[in-house]
């Protein structure tokens, strides 16, 4: 096989076909992973507050007692409050543009920590909802069913209680993981692919 | 703005060539060349406030081009993109080159069958860049340039020739 001879073929050939119009600059969908993630992350941001508002209506339709609803509105701030911070973390990712004219290592590598970076604050959101959903059952618990905890807990050990907790936590924690892998995994998968085969030798 | 985007058409238009090429390697079918080429162009435009002149128009527009092949995600086939795709580009399949071009539709073919950074190391050659030039279009030593890129032509070579073709 001559590859010199394929070069030149290569550099004649002249692809017919007219120009390209200023129609193609107006589309608004672009399909990088970061591209892919955004929208993504976009259509989480509108569930989310979906889920805010209601659980703001949710003491009014279950009918809480009055200690219970300091409890519930404590925890509602707090959840806003995260909800908040974290939605600001992924707003600046949003907005962050990337630079394709850099070599591509360079570039591969900032879409890949990039990625990284919110798939984990992702998952860190994701983790803390968990837990003050959990903290609020507790304090239902513990607030309207006092006497069938105590009854529970009276025939429970203390070791048998403790592993419940940890068995809890490794539920969410394997839930939080599976969920972020299966809803974004692919996209780093794949970069992290190319990155692999640039730096293999 | 106008003007900004009428220089910009007049540029790529000099080189959709590159961009064809691309397209056609990067991918398979005629839809998803296209779907790529509408890519490139789209990110082409994006990026363009980065090309500052200090390099030629070319090298810029390898960098953005290669690296959104390099990182493109097909569109997802249930998802039906409300833009229309634009019916001007005009990607040709292999099999009308066959006779023509056959030695590049045979081209075309083989790169499937290599890995995204190998169909960059491959596009670069043939677009007669030096090794110096592919390590540092790509990131990665001249060294790793070359011996990447001689794997990569044995690779497509014997692709080539257990496909039944030989030049």
């Amino acid at each position: 096989m001559n590859f010199d001879d394929l070069k030149n073929e290569w550099n004649a050939e002249n692809p017919k076909g007219n120009n390209i119009s200023t129609d193609m600059l107006k589309i608004k969908q672009a399909h990088t992973p970061i591209d892919k993630i955004r929208a993504k992350m976009k259509h989480e941001f509108f569930y989310q507050l979906f889920f805010l508002a209601f659980m703001a209506f949710i003491p009014y339709i279950v009918g809480f007692s009055a200690a219970l609803n300091q409890v519930y509105l404590m925890t509602y701030a707090i959840t806003c409050g995260f909800t908040a911070y974290y939605f600001f973390k992924f707003y600046v990712f949003y907005k962050n543009s990337y630079d394709l004219s850099m070599d591509s290592r360079k570039n591969i590598l900032w879409f890949y920590y990039e990625m990284k970076l919110n798939i984990e604050l992702y998952k860190a959101l994701t983790y803390i909802v968990a837990f003050i959903a959990v903290g609020f059952l507790s304090a239902y618990l513990f607030i309207e069913r006092a006497s069938v905890f105590v009854r529970i807990f009276s025939k429970l050990s203390s070791v048998y209680i403790l592993l419940n907790c940890f068995i809890t936590i490794l539920i969410i924690g394997a839930i939080t993981e599976l969920w972020a892998w299966f809803y974004y995994g692919k996209y780093l998968k794949q970069v992290k692919k190319i990155v692999d085969e640039l730096d293999y030798e | 703005m106008k003007e900004t985007e009428n220089i910009f058409l007049t540029l790529i238009n000099q080189h959709r060539a590159i961009i064809h090429k691309i397209s056609k390697m990067y991918m398979n079918g005629v839809e998803e060349q296209r779907d790529l080429f509408q890519e490139i162009v789209l990110q082409l435009w994006k990026a363009y406030p980065t090309f500052k002149g200090n390099s030629k128009f070319t090298t810029w527009m390898y960098r953005v081009c290669l690296n959104t092949a390099l990182i493109y995600f097909k569109k997802d086939s249930r998802k039906v993109d409300k833009t229309p795709l634009d019916e001007n580009i005009d990607m040709i399949d292999v099999n009308e080159n066959e006779g023509k071009e056959e030695k590049l539709a045979y081209l075309y073919t083989a790169v499937q069958e290599l890995n995204v950074v190998e169909k960059a190391l491959i596009f670069l050659f043939l677009e007669n860049q030096s090794h110096r030039e592919i390590a540092e279009n790509l990131g990665i030593s001249e060294v790793n340039a070359r011996v990447k890129l001689n794997r990569t032509k044995e690779k497509l070579q014997s692709i080539i020739k257990k496909n039944g073709y030989e030049f």
